[in-house]
């Protein structure tokens, strides 16, 4: 508590509401571009590894089925229209909004989990396939993990929703949750693309 | 002012153990970064000790091959990750807040996150290199340096467990550093005082803020490739086949030649700030310091192929990577000639803060020197993995990045402790330093161009490498005592010290405006900034009332 609840305190006596600007918002962006790099790091590895193979992927790896994916693009870009709708809610100070919209993006986000559960069980190859599954393989499940997390984030969000802690003046983490949810499904479709429709 | 109602608090959250267990004080948390790196800082020197004698004359066998292999490992990773950049982060915690004026940093429980997964790595990596050595851990400790390159890393090769336990605990590290990284962008972006526009941030501000967005946008490709070797190893995934083993040394030094920069530019804005103080002038150029540290941020990121001129690299690629690592070389000079310009004609303030920074400029300048002869693309072909890399990169990290550090430390701890350190002991150690870091590396200069190779445990007499090795070794028992001569001034300082007042230096910025130590909160009204020298302005219109106080 202490010196926490005395920083948030001291900041808000002192700077002038005009002034203080939404250092949590602000984080979030930094955050993400972490991410980004993250993901950056994970496709430079698989298009060297894809420039170094004679095939890509290796003759028999069974081909892939695009019909679960991209019924699952559908169901993850679904959820962040929820979720826009719910912060544009808590804007004008609309929380019942904020609670639908964020509960209805949470349960498309484990419904995309789901699927992606599938998906994975039956792509026919594995990570110690090739060098293909491996990159395939960490592409998919990074991403997977962070959807998970943003499910987190989203019931978190949630559960601080139905206690009435928003507003139309605090609603910094709805914000930063929505921008990294955009994000995560943004990611989906460049992974989407990558592993899915490139030749 | 608001009055505003701060909770009362029990006893144990305000001293004793828990309260620093459970602390979110930047300041706090500053000290147990400067505290903890240092540990490992003598941890990893008593390892170079060992390295040294080892070497010192053909044929030794103080420790055998397989030990010597984890001890220069460790070495290297403790230098850079335990000690180096968590130690600059450390007087960033300390220093940053107070420098623009604001109470924490803008997520303090965050910021106790970064440490504690510091001090975790650190245990975890001390601690399976200690099992390693010790032969309760099946194979040792990882052996395979701070570069860990496939093949050598893999399975395969490195079947041992300690070889994990390393790359656990640099992905940890990793995690710390970004989280470090996020906080300090948002405090530098977002708590700065009335008045703190852009080119009034100070010079360590500015060089935290180039060094943490090199850090966010370097150490997660990082993270990715410990990943990748992580599941390699124990899934059997195929990133790193033998085919495809450059994939590893493009991301390892996607990262790790920026973090050359992550170590040097904390570290040159520690000298930016020292130099203007001890020479009583401004900073020449302040505005060419700023876009140089920028530009040294952006070029960092261009130049990493150069480690790999021997890898079977595209020959276009490799003069591309030559140029760009020359052109990097431009952005400091730049600097070096604004430190200088920053002295010339000033009123020197012999101290040992500004004798550090003296050391700095003198060692990093061959340091920097050597980098660009390296570049050349034949000669690189020829002093690669020889002992005149060993020499480039540590006149660069030690010459460079050390000498800062102790800069900082004789600087700021009188602000931290309240005590002065004593000057004659400073100006020993100093000495001592300088001369025996140059006796332990302008040697290695010549073992490598004579073709002593880095990384082997012993050598032959027949190589004429006897001499250079002796001195080296000697050098290196300098710096040791140099240190333990710190260490006694430190803890000296702590009872005997002359008390420092809140502005011992006379110094510009805003930490010298408050107490040593600061209270808990920092600033008891948030102070409004006029100039590029807050605490100059306000000891100014003190000292003569008429002029309207700033």
């Amino acid at each position: 508590m202490s010196a926490w609840t005395k920083v948030g305190a001291a900041r808000s006596a002192d700077a002038s509401p005009a002034r203080r600007p939404n250092v949590g918002l602000i984080g979030a962006v930094f955050f993400i571009v972490s991410e980004s790099m993250f993901f950056l790091g994970l496709f430079l590895a698989y298009f060297y590894l894809r420039a170094l193979s004679k095939t890509w992927p290796p003759p028999d790896t069974p081909p892939l089925s695009t019909v679960l994916p991209t019924l699952n693009t559908g169901v993850l870009l679904i959820s962040t229209l929820f979720m826009a709708w719910a912060e544009r809610g808590i804007a004008r100070g609309d929380a019942r909004r904020l609670q639908i919209g964020t509960g209805v993006a949470a349960v498309l986000g484990l419904i995309f989990l789901t699927i992606q559960a599938f998906e994975i069980a039956d792509l026919g190859f594995a990570p110690h396939s090739s060098a293909y599954g491996s990159a395939f393989f960490f592409l998919m499940g990074f991403h997977v993990v962070r959807v998970f997390g943003g499910v987190v984030f989203m019931v978190i969000i949630l559960a601080r929703a139905l206690i009435g802690q928003f507003s139309a003046r605090r609603r910094a983490a709805v914000q930063a949750c929505a921008l990294y949810w955009y994000f995560l499904a943004g990611v989906w479709l460049v992974v989407f693309w990558v592993l899915y429709w490139l030749k | 002012m608001a009055s505003v109602s701060i909770p009362a608090r029990t006893e144990y959250l305000r001293h004793g153990l828990v309260s620093w267990l459970a602390t979110v004080d930047h300041k706090r948390i500053g000290i147990m970064y400067l505290a903890s790196t240092f540990v490992f800082f003598l941890l990893s020197g008593l390892m170079a000790l060992v390295i040294r004698l080892q070497l010192t004359a053909p044929g030794l066998q103080i420790v055998n091959q397989d030990l010597y292999n984890q001890l220069f490992t460790m070495h290297g990773t403790g230098m850079i990750f335990l000690f180096t950049i968590p130690c600059l982060v450390g007087f960033a915690n300390y220093f940053l807040p107070l420098q623009i004026g604001a109470r924490d940093v803008a997520f303090p429980r965050l910021n106790a996150l970064s440490l504690w997964l510091l001090i975790f790595a650190g245990v975890v990596m001390e601690g399976g290199f200690l099992l390693g050595i010790l032969g309760l851990l099946p194979g040792g400790a990882s052996n395979a340096a701070w570069t860990a390159y496939v093949p050598l890393s893999n399975k395969q090769f490195s079947p041992q467990i300690g070889m994990d336990i390393w790359l656990l605990g640099v992905v940890l590290l990793g995690i710390s550093s970004t989280l470090g990284a996020v906080n300090f962008l948002v405090t530098a972006y977002t708590m700065r005082a009335q008045g703190m526009t852009i080119w009034r941030i100070p010079m360590f501000v500015w060089a935290m803020i180039v060094t943490a967005a090199m850090v966010l946008i370097a150490t997660p490709v990082l993270t990715a490739a410990l990943a990748m070797l992580i599941a390699d190893r124990n899934f059997a995934t195929q990133f790193f086949n033998t085919a495809n083993a450059r994939l590893w040394q493009h991301m390892f030094w996607f990262y790790s030649h920026p973090a050359v920069y992550i170590m040097i530019l904390p570290a040159m804005g520690i000298v930016s700030e020292i130099l203007p103080v001890f020479a009583r002038k401004p900073l020449f150029g302040l505005k060419a310091v700023v876009v140089s540290t920028i530009l040294i941020g952006v070029l960092g990121f261009t130049t990493w192929v150069h480690h790999m001129f021997v890898s079977g690299v595209d020959p276009i690629v490799e003069r591309f990577f030559m140029l760009t690592t020359m052109i990097i070389a431009v952005p400091t000079g730049v600097k070096m000639f604004n430190w200088l310009f920053t002295m010339l004609g000033g009123s020197l303030n012999l101290k040992t803060p500004l004798l550090m920074c003296l050391g700095f400029l003198s060692t990093f300048v061959i340091g920097g020197l050597t980098g660009v002869i390296q570049a050349l693309i034949p000669l690189d072909m020829q002093l690669h993995n020889t002992y005149w890399v060993v020499a480039h990169f540590h006149y660069v990290l030690f010459g460079g990045s050390v000498f800062g550090i102790f800069a900082g430390f004789y600087y700021w701890l009188p602000k931290i402790t309240g005590r002065l350190l004593d000057d004659k002991l400073g100006k020993l150690h100093f000495a001592l330093m300088w001369v025996g870091f140059n006796l332990t590396f302008f040697p290695m200069h010549f073992l490598g161009l004579m073709g002593m190779p880095r990384r082997i445990a012993t050598y032959t007499a027949d190589r004429g490498w006897e001499l250079g090795n002796l001195i080296a070794t000697i050098g290196a028992f300098m710096v040791a005592v140099s240190v333990l001569i710190f260490m006694v001034n430190f803890v000296r300082s702590l009872r005997h010290g002359a008390r420092a007042g809140n502005d011992p230096w006379e110094g510009n910025t805003l930490e010298w405006t408050v107490t040593s130590p600061p209270p808990e909160h920092n600033f008891d009204t948030l102070p409004t900034v006029e100039s590029e020298r807050p605490a100059r302005d306000l000891r100014l219109a003190a000292s003569n009332p008429t002029v309207p106080a700033h």
